[in-house]
């Protein structure tokens, strides 16, 4: 934990000197020491890399909190339709009240990634044997119909590329006054760490969960608002970062066991350290250009989702 | 006597042909092949909003077919109500094409890879224009479609107003210093190079560019923070803003009013052409399209200066 922790805080740092001004400790403290480095690093960098640090952990958190709530170790939010909810309530908020501030906008994004979360549960009671297989790929057709219903809209009102554009998670856009909204992502991941317990318990099931004295319905409506927050506010600063909230909370498993208390605070840190990585990596490859975070992370983290899947099926004979 | 009046009668029916003459088959060669066709067409559908700009600019009122979606705004009223919707700009409507029989079918850039179906169906013709070349394309079109309609004359007009209004602008950019085309959606920022959409306000009116080499890979441009403008710095920003060209109108304005851009030459100096976004990013090979570019840029020089 400690490693991990340490080496996501010296990213950041580095994270902090990647870019094409010119922001380097000489320029910053030395000899011709002058305020536009300070400026560009208290405007552009640090946001970009509180950003970063916020929506990773954040949507890691999201991953875990869904993976416990279905009981199936390959959901998250981009593949269980909540990501696409969330779009489109933004695009019906964009369509019929482009005028809203951005947080009423968040808000109703967030109120259609609940609907459209609680509608794949409510799908999944259909699903016979609850296949290890199956659920995902349910929530991937889901995801596929949401999907399809924003095109149509997003096409007749001619906003495809602006849905394009908030489908690829990407934060070449961050500055000081346009991230904040992910702190919202971070009260959630403290929130999630606190209600850790009743979260282990009500993935143990209905049943068991009942039987010790837990309101069952409370925790999963609790778990679906947090996952539903997390998403939405993900979406409307930076963007969709796919399979984030998979592959760390199941390497994390891998690692220390399912132990929610214990496994947060690793399912943050390592998710924030995954997309520190993801995002000065893209940040240098086409220097000066950028190949958008949902790039990097979608092509790593589809090749991870592959091998859990096929690892998933391999153990089971 | 006789002979000689036989003689004018015969030289006055040819006379009386010759405008007719065009009714022989003409060939049209085009971005896919050559078309044949027998006479000029009483009705044409377009795929493509630039075809339609250049057709309306030729004074062609035969057009029955236009895309379904996304009309340019400086276009809307001048489409005629009864025009058949004709699929969107990359999927044309074959079978609404077909059961029509239009004389022409006109397809472009978004809606080229049709063609080898709609030539299948009626007189098919590709006019996608090469960016890298973007103004001898457009003048190259315009000229087709007068020898397809027998408006010679008027292509002439058209080109030659284009020409006119190019040099105009070329002459008001002149010693302007650089410049950058940026493209603005959903709160993102891409680069326009050599090889888009806009690229003729480097290559035809000779605006020093800020870069080398940007891969206009994708629509939206290359993908650059506030940063790259910072240091880049050019002394005039062309705005496509793409979030304008759907409805949220001065998006792109609230979008670089910021601390960084604040630090900006081009900002201080009042140095931001917003290009009509329309015309920019969605019929961008269009005649009255590019018109009303030429004249953004244009004011928007005259203004600072």
């Amino acid at each position: 934990m400690g490693v991990v922790v340490a080496l996501t805080m010296m990213l950041a740092v580095a994270s902090l000197f990647v870019g094409i001004s010119d922001v380097s400790l000489s320029t910053l403290f030395g000899a011709g020491a002058h305020d536009r480095a300070m400026r560009v690093l208290l405007v552009s960098r640090i946001p970009r890399t509180a950003a970063i640090l916020l929506a990773g952990s954040a949507l890691a958190i999201a991953g875990l909190v869904m993976q416990i709530i279905v009981r199936n170790r390959f959901v998250e939010p981009s593949t269980a339709g909540t990501t696409e909810s969330a779009s489109l309530g933004f695009l019906v908020v964009t369509i019929f009240a482009p005028g809203w501030p951005l947080m009423a906008k968040m808000l109703v994004a967030a109120v259609f990634a609940f609907a459209g979360t609680a509608l794949f549960l409510r799908i999944l009671r259909f699903v016979p044997l609850r296949d290890v297989m199956l659920v995902p790929l349910v929530g991937i057709m889901l995801g596929g119909v949401i999907g399809a219903v924003t095109t149509f809209f997003a096409y007749r009102f001619d906003l495809l590329p602006s849905v394009l554009a908030w489908t690829i998670g990407d934060f070449s856009g961050v500055l000081r006054g346009r991230y904040e909204l992910l702190w919202f992502g971070l009260a959630a991941t403290i929130l999630a760490y606190v209600a850790a317990d009743r979260f282990t318990v009500a993935g143990l099931g209905r049943d068991v969960t009942t039987s010790l004295g837990l309101n069952y319905k409370a925790v999963m409506t609790f778990g679906l608002a947090l996952v539903a927050v997390i998403s939405s506010v993900t979406l409307v600063s930076v963007g969709s970062i796919p399979f984030l909230g998979l592959i760390v909370p199941n390497v994390v498993s891998l690692m220390v066991g399912d132990n929610m208390r214990i496994t947060v605070p690793w399912v943050a840190a390592l998710g924030a350290l995954f997309v520190l990585l993801c995002d000065i990596v893209g940040r240098i490859v086409r220097y000066p250009y950028e190949i958008p975070i949902g790039v990097t992370v979608g092509v790593v983290g589809s090749a991870i989702f592959l091998y859990l899947l096929l690892r998933a099926r391999g153990s089971r004979g | 006597m006789f002979k000689t009046a036989g003689g004018l009668v015969a030289l006055a029916t040819v006379l009386l042909l010759a405008p007719s003459a065009s009714a022989q088959p003409i060939e049209i060669e085009h971005a896919q092949g050559t078309t044949t066709l027998d006479a000029v067409p009483q009705s044409v559908m377009v795929t493509d909003w630039a075809a339609f700009d250049n057709l309306d600019a030729l004074g062609i009122e035969v057009i029955e077919g236009v895309p379904a979606s996304a009309t340019p705004p400086y276009l809307a009223g001048r489409v005629p109500a009864d025009a058949q919707a004709i699929g969107s700009l990359q999927e044309p409507d074959i079978e609404g094409i077909a059961a029509a029989d239009p004389d022409l079918v006109i397809v472009a850039s978004r809606s080229r890879t049709s063609y080898p179906m709609l030539s299948g169906i009626a007189p098919t013709i590709d006019l996608t224009v090469d960016n890298h070349d973007l103004i001898a394309g457009v003048e190259a079109n315009i000229t087709r479609l007068g020898a397809i309609f027998d408006r010679e004359e008027r292509a002439g007009e058209l080109v030659a107003a284009l020409d006119a209004k190019v040099e105009e602008a070329r002459a008001a950019a002149e010693g302007k210093g650089t410049g950058l085309v940026i493209v603005t959606n959903a709160g993102r920022l891409g680069v326009y190079g050599p090889g888009s959409r806009v690229a003729w306000i480097y290559d035809a009116l000779g605006v020093p560019s800020v870069f080398d080499d940007v891969d206009d890979s994708d629509h939206g441009g290359d993908a650059i923070s506030f940063e790259y403008l910072l240091e880049t710095n050019p002394d005039w920003l062309f705005v496509v803003d793409r979030d304008a060209g759907v409805g949220g109108e001065g998006a792109a304005r609230a979008l670089l009013d910021n601390d960084l851009i604040h630090e900006t030459g081009f900002w201080q100096n009042d140095r931001i052409i917003y290009l009509d976004p329309a015309a920019a990013y969605v019929t961008m090979h269009g005649y009255s399209g590019l018109m009303v570019l030429l004249d953004q840029v244009i004011a928007g020089y005259e203004d600072a200066s």
